[in-house]
């Protein structure tokens, strides 16, 4: 029985390290485990593919820094995607402090593929007010945004030309790490205006988005890092990017972490029943 | 291995490691960072609304222009600051009242649509269900622990027999849904682990790519 005790006791540092462990080595020696991607990450990745080229993709960053991890790859892998199609990029976001990573990932991929600002992307980034921003932007986009992210007015941007509101959205994609995100987007522009939308989300918000998939407001999903590496595995499968795969790198320490989190949960619930049976026995005598 | 030259990486890591620091146990470190974040947050929170909004939206049509109309939204938000004063905090109510009855305005009918009457009509309607056996299963599994569930929160009248079966069938489905959901919040943790390692093994070292 003391196996037991000692395992119900375990010191949580000596978890964090051996967790530490398990997701460090994964990342400097891979492990190779095959991930494919689900059929709600393809909805996603096929809905950008067919935009025809010329045509605007709108991205909202829904998230700040401390999703960067699930979120940001996510970015990338569809501006690849959506550069290297020829589709172009309308960025705006409704988290004021995720504005530095848009700018930063259109900086990146943009010169990846040689893409003229105003002309093959924008970004609109941030205004205040979430549902004056959304409903606004589904009668007129140049009243809502008069400028872009820098100042500049939208009426000088070529690319803005031939789009008024949502109507000259083919496809619409929130990576959303909370609240305003997924669920304001489907609520104000997707119920009300019929925006053709997909949604990147945190983790902890994936399990909320399923619902919204079976009704077919959701076209699909990208949860968490699973669905960025599921992503960045189908742009990279189909030859539009070979820029390095963070979220793809991480999948074998996201595996094992899984694993080990299984069995310390198992092992902590045997060693849990063993400790109450015994002292419920000496209880009775 | 090749150490990062960069100032800001080195920032970076030391930031990471004062928050790893809570680990062992609360410390000025930590402190420190969190204190730090909190700053930085709000810093660049007010520059963001001040260049992107309050300048472009208020200031320049205002001043600049001359479109006295701006006026009216300028009062409104200087209300806000009226709670500072006591003689006229009541003022702040004018534009709670305005905000408040513009949100529930727009609210109301598209969370309905969107979260209720959608769901409703996904639980039973969707023509998908008809396309195989299994989509029809699962759909029929959906639609019990719609019913078994909503059946679990009807608090209005004791539950017997059927009722009761039919709760006890909703918890199952409440606790799959639960589960779901820990599970998913145990991926998310990890991999925002994973994304600081990441960042102190190819940023800060340059261990890996």
């Amino acid at each position: 029985m003391k196996i037991f005790q000692a395992l119900a006791k375990i010191d949580r540092k000596i978890i964090f390290a051996i967790l530490a462990v398990v997701i460090i080595v994964p990342l400097i020696k891979p492990l190779g485990i095959i991930s494919r991607a689900s059929n709600r990450a393809e909805a996603v990745f096929n809905a950008v593919d067919a935009i025809p080229p010329g045509k605007s993709l709108m991205i909202s960053i829904d998230f700040d820094p401390g999703s960067q991890a699930e979120l940001y790859p996510m970015l990338n892998a569809i501006l690849r995607h959506a550069f290297a199609k020829d589709v172009k990029v309308i960025l705006l976001g409704l988290w004021l402090t995720g504005m530095g990573l848009g700018e930063e990932a259109l900086s990146i991929t943009s010169q990846e593929y040689n893409k003229v600002y105003g002309e093959d992307y924008v970004f609109l980034g941030w205004r205040s007010g979430v549902l004056p921003v959304i409903l606004g932007m589904g009668e007129d986009i140049k009243r809502t945004f008069p400028t872009d992210y820098y100042g500049q007015s939208l009426n000088d941007l070529p690319m803005m030309n031939d789009i008024r509101n949502y109507r000259d959205i083919p496809f619409f994609i929130t990576l959303s790490a909370g609240d305003p995100g997924m669920n304001t987007w489907i609520a104000y522009a997707q119920s009300r205006y019929g925006l053709k939308m997909g949604a990147g989300t945190t983790a902890v918000s994936a399990a909320d988005a399923y619902p919204f998939l079976q009704t077919g407001q959701l076209t699909g999903l990208l949860g968490g890092m699973k669905g960025a590496s599921e992503y960045e595995f189908l742009v990279r499968e189909k030859g539009y990017s070979q820029a390095l795969t963070p979220a793809s790198q991480a999948m074998d320490s996201q595996s094992l972490a899984h694993l080990l989190i299984l069995i310390l949960i198992v092992l902590g619930n045997i060693g849990f029943f063993f400790i109450r049976k015994t002292t419920a026995f000496k209880g009775e005598k | 291995m090749t150490l990062a030259s960069s100032i800001w990486i080195w920032v970076g890591v030391f930031l990471t490691f004062c928050i790893f620091s809570f680990l062992y146990k609360d410390n000025p470190f930590y402190k420190f960072a969190e204190h730090l974040f909190v700053g930085v947050s709000v810093g660049y929170s007010i520059s963001i609304s001040y260049h992107n909004v309050l300048h472009p939206d208020l200031i320049v049509p205002l001043f600049k222009h001359g479109e006295l109309l701006n006026i009216i939204p300028l009062i409104f938000g200087l209300c806000y600051f009226a709670r500072f004063i006591p003689k006229v905090s009541w003022l702040v109510r004018l534009p709670m009242g305005l905000v408040l009855g513009f949100g529930a305005g727009a609210a109301i009918p598209a969370v309905l649509q969107a979260n209720i009457i959608r769901q409703v009509q996904g639980a039973v309607l969707t023509p998908e269900i008809f396309q195989g056996w299994n989509f029809f299963v699962w759909a029929l599994i959906s639609l019990i622990g719609v019913i078994c569930t909503v059946i679990y929160f009807y608090f209005s009248k004791e539950r017997k027999k059927s009722t009761k079966f039919a709760a006890e069938i909703g918890i199952i489905f409440l606790m799959i849904g639960f589960g779901a959901s820990f599970g998913y919040t145990v991926m998310a943790r990890i991999s925002l682990l994973i994304g600081r390692f990441q960042f102190l093994l190819r940023d800060w070292l340059g261990i890996i790519q």
